[in-house]
C-alpha cells in the first residue's frame, strides 16, 4: 500500500462507508479538475508576468504608447537589445555582478566549512558561547547595520596599502567581503558536519591526520551535496542583492545588475523597451542554469528557511 | 618495548567518575582483556589510552613516555573500533593506506606495505571496492589491516567482533590471535564476552563501574575471583551464592542456615580468620554450578527441591529451590531426576568460596 | 609468596624504579596540561580565524556602532557629537518614522495572511492530487530566481497605466479609463502587496508542500479509515503537526517582511505622499539622502531590536514544542 501518497487511494474508488461507488468517483474527478484549474491559474500568474515583457522588449518604446494599445507589435524589433549592449553598460553590469556572486560564494564557503569544522569537532574552550554568539547575529536586519558597514568599508578604502584599489567603496573586495559573514552558512556547516559519524574522526587522528588533513581528505568530499546547496543559496541572495551595492558601488565601474537595471528607470524619462530588454536578459541565463539543476535550487531555498 | 602502564586513572563525565582510580602495567607484547558489563569503564579506558578522551587526573605511560598531553596522532597506536570506522569514500586500499601517506611515505614503500598487510589478512582481492560493497567480515578484516600496516607499539581493539555473527565471530577471534602470536604488539582488547575474554587473553582486568575488580590469567579470574562480582560475573551459569553464618569452633568451620548447618574441617577449607571476625560472620558460601553434585545417600548436604530442568544434550542443568535462593547444578546428561524431587546436594569444599560483603576470605593453597 | 592478605592482585608492582620515575609533580603535570589545551586553541584559532575576522568586521562591530550611533548625532559626514536619548524620544515623535511604521505593519499582516493562507491552500492541493507535482513546483518556484528589484520591475510594467496588461484587460472588458495604479493610495500598497505575493507564493507553497508530505502517511491512513473525510483529516491531524512549522515559518516571515525595500524604492519610492514608505526605506532616506543620520540610526536598531526578540521566540517557541510534544 503506498502511504505516500494520501490521494491516490481516492482514484481507485475504494468504499468506505456505503457511498455509491460511481457517485464517489466522480466527486474525486471534478474535485481534481478544480484543483488543477486552480494550480494552472497560479502558474499562469507565476509565469505569465516574465512572458509579458516579451511584447514591450521588442518594439519601440514609444509605440508602447499607442492607441488602441496591442499586445503583439507591429514590426517586432531587437533595437533595444542592440541600445542595452551597446549604448547602456549592460555587459560591464552582469560582469561585476558575477564577480560580486561569485566571489562572495568562494569566500564564504570557505570560511563557513573551516569555521562548522571547528565548531562542530574540535574541542577549545568557548566554543559554545562563541557559537551562541554568532547564532545570535543571524537576523540582523541588513538595513541595521547599512550606514556602520559603508562607512567601515569607506573609512578603511582610505587606509595606505590595504585601501583602494585594493579593498574600500567602489572595490570588488569591498562589496564582496561584508556579504560573506551571514553565520546561517556557519551554522548549516557546523549541522551538517556533525552528523558525520564520530568514528570517522577518532579513527583518522589515531591514524595520524592532522586536522587539517582531515578536513580536507574526509570531511570535504562527504559533504560536498551541502557546499552545493549552500553555494547556490548564497549565490543566489547575493546576485540579487539590491540595497548594498546601491551604497557601496554606486561607481559606475563596478555597478550591479540590480543597481543598473534600477537605474535604467529614469526620474522622467524611461526607455521602457530597454528596460524590458534588460530584464528578460538578466532572467534567461538564471532559468536555464535552474531547470537544468531544478532539485539543488528547491533545496538550497528550503536550506535557508528549514535550518531547524 | 612497548609497555603500558596507567597509574590511578580517573575520568569523570560531569560528578560520575567513569573511570576510578584504575592501574595497570602491561609488559610488552601482552594480550589483554578487558572485560566487564556495558558501562563499566573498559571503552573508556581504551579511550583515554588512544587520546580521544583527557584523563581526568592519573597518568599514562607507553614504552617509557608520559603520553597525557599528547595529541592522538602522535601516540603510535592502531585501534580497531565497534563499527570499523572505515573510510566511506575511499577504496579499500586508500583507507588502508591512508596512515602511511598521512605519514608522508613514498607511494612505492605504501604499496609495498598494503600489499603484504593484504596478504596477511586476505584482502587482496577487493582493495579497489569500497566499503560499501564489502560484508561485515571482510570490512572487519580492512580495519584490521589499517591497524596493522602502520606498525604501531599497541593495539586497541574495541569490542571489534560484536557486529559478527556467531560463526564469523569464531573464526575471526582464531585469526586475532594467530595475528598475536605472528606480530607480537601489545594488545588491549576490550569485550562484554567473557568467553571471549578467556579463549583471548594472556590475562584479564575485570571491571566494574569504573574500577578494576581483578587482574590475572584467565584460570585465576576464574578459579580464584577476588570477590562477588568477579565471581557471579564469569562462568555461565554464574556461580551459585547462598547466605549464611559462618563460625569458628576451633578445628573446624560451620556454616550455618535455618534450615541446615555444614561442618567443614579447617583441612579443608582455608579462611582468613581476621578478616571474618572484623565481618561479624555473616557470609555468602559460593559454589560453581559444575562443583556441585548430588549427595551420595551417606553424607548430608544442602537439601533443596528441584524446581526446573534444562537438559542440554551435553549436560543436566537443574534449578534446585534452597530456601530464598534458587541454585544452579550442573549434573551428568542421564541423571534421573524429576521436577518436585527433594535432593541433597553436595560440593566439594576446596573449590567452594566464601564471600564476606564483597570480598573473598578463602586463600589461596 | 608475598602477603597473601593481598587477595586483590592488579599487577602494580610496587617499588619498581621505572614506575617511581614517573612521577610528576603537581605543577609538572598542570604546566603540561595547559600547553595541551594552548595548543588545542591554537589550532582551533586557524580554523575559526578566517570567518571570525570577518564576522567580526563586518556583522559584530557594525551592530554595535550603529547602537552607538544611535545616540548620537551625525558621525556620517560630519564629526559626531553625543546627543544620549535625544534620538530615541525622536523615534515617538517623528511623524514620518510613525507613519513608516504603520505601514510596514500594515504590509507585513496583509502579505503574510494572503501568501500563507494561498500558500497552504495550494500545497494542500498538489499534495492531494500528484499528477504533475514537479510541473507545478518547478513552475511556481520561477519567480523566486528574479531579484527583487527585477520582480518589482516586471510588475511595474504590468501595472502601467498605458500599456500595463492588467490595464489593458480592464480597459478591454470593463471600458472606461485605466487604473493609476501607483499613483493612488492605497492602491499603491495594493500593488506592491501584489508583487510580493507573486515573489513569495512560490517559495512559501514548496515550504508547506514539504511540510505537508512530512506527516506520516499513517496518522493519516489512520484518520481515513476512522471515517474523516479529507477537509476533516487536514483540520486534525495535519494541522498540529504542522503547527510549529507553521510558528516558525510565521516568524521567519514577519522578519523577512518587516525589510521591505526593493518593491517600494523602485515602483512608488514611497510615494504617493508616503503612503507605502516602510522602514528600511525610511532609513536608507534619512541616512543617505537627509544626512539624519541620528534618528536613521535609532530607527535602524529599533528594527534589529525587533527583529532579535522576535528570532528569539523563534527559538523559544521551538524548544516549547518540543518540549510539549509527546
Amino acid at each position: 500500500m503506498d502511504t505516500s501518497k494520501p490521494g491516490s487511494n481516492h482514484e481507485t474508488g475504494h468504499v468506505f462507508y456505503g457511498r455509491g461507488r460511481s457517485r464517489y468517483l466522480f466527486g474525486n474527478r471534478i474535485r481534481a479538475f478544480f484543483a488543477y484549474l486552480v494550480l494552472l491559474f497560479f502558474v499562469v500568474f507565476a509565469v505569465g508576468p516574465v512572458l509579458y515583457l516579451i511584447s514591450p522588449a521588442l518594439r519601440d518604446s514609444i509605440s508602447l504608447f499607442d492607441y488602441p494599445p496591442k499586445l503583439i507589435p507591429d514590426d517586432p524589433t531587437l533595437d533595444n537589445f542592440r541600445f542595452l549592449f551597446d549604448s547602456t553598460r549592460y555587459l560591464s553590469w552582469a560582469l561585476n555582478t558575477i564577480i560580486f556572486a561569485a566571489g562572495t560564494t568562494i569566500i564564504s564557503l570557505f570560511t563557513n566549512v573551516l569555521a562548522g569544522y571547528a565548531f562542530a569537532r574540535l574541542q577549545f574552550p568557548g566554543r559554545n558561547i562563541l557559537f551562541f554568539l554568532v547564532l545570535s547575529t543571524l537576523m540582523v536586519p541588513v538595513a541595521a547595520v547599512l550606514a556602520p558597514t559603508y562607512l567601515l568599508v569607506r573609512e578603511i578604502g582610505e587606509l595606505p596599502i590595504i585601501g583602494r584599489p585594493f579593498f574600500g567603496l567602489d572595490t570588488y573586495l569591498g562589496l564582496i567581503l561584508p556579504c560573506t559573514v551571514s553565520p546561517l552558512g556557519v551554522f548549516m556547516m557546523r549541522q551538517f558536519i556533525s552528523t558525520l559519524p564520530v568514528g570517522l574522526y577518532e579513527a583518522a587522528r589515531i591514524d595520524g591526520a592532522s586536522e587539517w588533513r582531515i578536513l580536507f581528505k574526509i570531511v570535504l568530499p562527504l559533504i560536498k551535496p551541502a557546499l552545493v546547496v549552500l553555494g547556490i543559496f548564497v549565490f543566489m541572495i547575493t546576485w540579487a542583492n539590491f540595497l548594498w551595492p546601491l551604497v557601496a558601488a554606486s561607481g559606475d565601474d563596478y555597478r550591479v545588475l540590480t543597481v543598473g537595471i534600477a537605474s535604467l528607470k529614469g526620474q522622467f524619462v524611461t526607455h521602457w523597451g530597454v528596460l524590458a530588454a534588460a530584464s528578460l536578459m538578466t532572467l534567461i541565463p538564471v532559468t536555464i542554469v535552474f531547470l537544468f539543476f531544478q532539485k539543488w535550487f528547491v533545496q538550497a531555498s528550503m536550506a535557508g528557511a528549514l535550518k531547524q | 618495548m612497548a609497555e603500558v602502564i596507567l597509574r590511578s586513572l580517573v575520568k569523570r563525565f560531569g560528578s560520575v567518575p567513569a573511570v576510578d582510580n584504575v592501574s595497570l602495567q602491561i609488559p610488552d607484547g601482552e594480550f589483554l582483556v578487558l572485560l566487564g558489563p556495558s558501562g563499566c569503564g573498559k571503552s573508556t579506558i581504551l579511550r583515554l589510552i588512544a587520546g580521544l578522551e583527557d584523563a581526568t587526573s592519573g597518568e599514562i605511560v607507553i614504552d617509557g613516555d608520559l603520553v597525557n598531553f599528547v595529541d592522538p596522532t602522535r601516540r603510535n597506536l592502531a585501534m580497531v573500533f565497534q563499527n570499523y570506522a572505515l573510510y566511506p569514500h575511499m577504496t579499500v586500499y586508500k583507507n588502508v593506506a591512508f596512515p602511511l601517506e598521512t605519514a608522508k611515505m613514498s607511494r612505492d614503500s605504501v604499496k609495498e606495505a598494503v600489499s603484504r598487510v593484504a596478504n596477511m589478512l586476505e584482502i587482496t582481492e577487493f582493495l579497489q571496492r569500497l566499503p560499501e560493497q564489502l560484508s561485515g567480515g571482510q570490512r572487519q578484516r580492512v580495519a584490521l589491516a589499517r591497524a596493522i600496516v602502520r606498525q604501531p607499539k599497541v593495539f586497541l581493539m574495541d569490542e571489534p567482533l560484536s557486529n559478527l555473527d556467531a560463526k564469523l565471530r569464531l573464526q575471526t577471534r582464531i585469526e586475532l590471535m594467530s595475528l598475536h602470536e605472528r606480530l607480537g604488539i601489545t594488545t588491549l582488547y576490550v569485550t562484554h564476552d567473557q568467553v571471549e575474554a578467556m579463549t583471548m587473553g594472556q590475562r584479564i582486568a575485570v571491571l566494574h563501574e569504573g574500577k578494576l575488580q581483578q587482574l590475572g590469567t584467565p584460570a585465576e579470574v576464574y578459579d580464584v575471583p577476588a570477590n562477588k562480582f568477579v565471581a557471579t560475573f564469569m562462568g555461565a551459569p554464574p556461580m551459585n551464592l547462598i547466605d549464611g553464618e559462618l563460625q569458628n569452633n576451633g578445628t573446624e568451620w560451620v556454616f550455618t542456615r535455618e534450615d541446615y548447618r555444614l561442618v567443614i574441617d579447617k583441612v579443608q577449607m582455608n579462611i582468613d580468620e581476621d578478616a571474618l571476625l572484623s565481618s561479624k560472620g555473616t557470609v555468602s558460601l559460593g559454589v560453581r554450578p559444575e562443583d556441585m553434585r548430588l549427595a551420595s545417600s551417606e553424607s548430608k548436604g544442602i537439601p533443596g527441591v528441584i524446581r526446573f530442568l534444562e537438559p542440554i544434550g551435553s549436560d543436566l542443568f537443574v534449578t534446585v529451590d534452597v530456601g530464598p535462593h534458587s541454585l544452579q547444578v550442573r549434573l551428568p546428561p542421564k541423571t534421573q531426576v524429576a521436577t518436585g524431587d527433594r535432593i541433597e546436594i553436595e560440593f566439594d569444599y576446596l573449590k567452594a568460596h566464601i564471600f564476606n560483603a564483597d570480598e573473598e576470605n578463602l586463600q589461596l593453597t | 609468596m608475598a602477603d597473601s592478605k593481598d587477595h586483590v592482585t592488579n599487577g602494580v608492582p610496587t617499588g619498581q624504579e621505572a614506575w617511581a620515575q614517573l612521577q610528576l609533580s603537581l605543577d609538572q603535570y598542570r604546566r603540561m596540561g595547559n600547553q595541551y589545551r594552548l595548543r588545542t586553541l591554537k589550532r582551533a584559532s586557524g580554523f575559526l580565524a578566517p570567518y571570525m575576522i570577518l564576522w567580526l568586521a563586518f556583522l559584530a562591530i557594525p551592530v554595535g556602532w550603529a547602537i552607538f550611533l544611535s545616540f548620537n548625532d551625525d558621525g556620517v559626514l560630519a564629526p559626531r557629537y553625543w546627543v544620549g536619548f535625544e534620538n530615541w524620544a525622536r523615534t515617538f515623535d517623528d511623524t514620518e518614522l510613525t507613519q513608516v511604521v504603520f505601514n510596514t505593519s500594515i504590509f507585513v499582516v496583509l502579505a503574510i495572511t494572503i501568501v500563507f493562507g494561498l500558500a497552504i491552500f495550494l500545497a494542500s492541493l498538489i499534495n492531494n492530487h500528484r499528477r504533475g507535482e514537479n510541473f507545478f513546483k518547478v513552475t511556481l518556484y520561477f519567480p523566486l530566481l528574479a531579484p527583487p528589484i527585477l520582480g518589482a520591475m516586471i510588475w511595474h510594467f504590468m501595472l502601467h497605466f498605458d500599456f500595463g496588461i492588467v490595464n489593458l484587460i480592464k480597459v478591454g472588458i470593463f471600458g472606461g479609463e485605466g487604473v493609476n495604479f501607483l499613483g493612488k493610495n492605497p492602491r499603491a500598497m495594493g500593488s506592491i502587496i501584489a508583487v510580493e505575493i507573486w515573489r513569495g507564493l512560490g517559495f512559501w507553497v514548496l515550504f508547506y508542500l514539504a511540510g505537508l508530505q512530512s506527516v506520516p502517511g499513517e496518522l493519516l491512513e489512520a484518520a481515513k479509515l476512522d471515517g474523516a473525510r479529507s477537509f476533516r483529516r487536514f483540520l486534525r491531524i495535519s494541522v498540529p503537526v504542522l503547527r510549529p512549522l507553521f510558528l516558525f515559518a510565521l516568524v521567519i516571515a514577519i522578519i523577512m517582511n518587516f525589510q521591505l525595500f526593493d518593491s517600494v524604492k523602485i515602483l512608488t519610492d514611497g510615494g504617493p505622499r508616503m503612503g507605502t514608505a516602510t522602514i528600511v526605506w525610511f532609513i536608507y532616506r534619512r541616512m543617505f539622502a537627509f544626512q539624519d543620520t541620528g534618528l536613521a540610526f535609532a530607527a535602524s536598531v529599533g528594527l534589529l531590536i525587533g527583529t532579535m526578540l522576535l528570532t528569539l521566540a523563534v527559538f523559544w517557541l521551538l524548544r516549547q514544542r518540543s518540549k510539549g510534544e509527546t
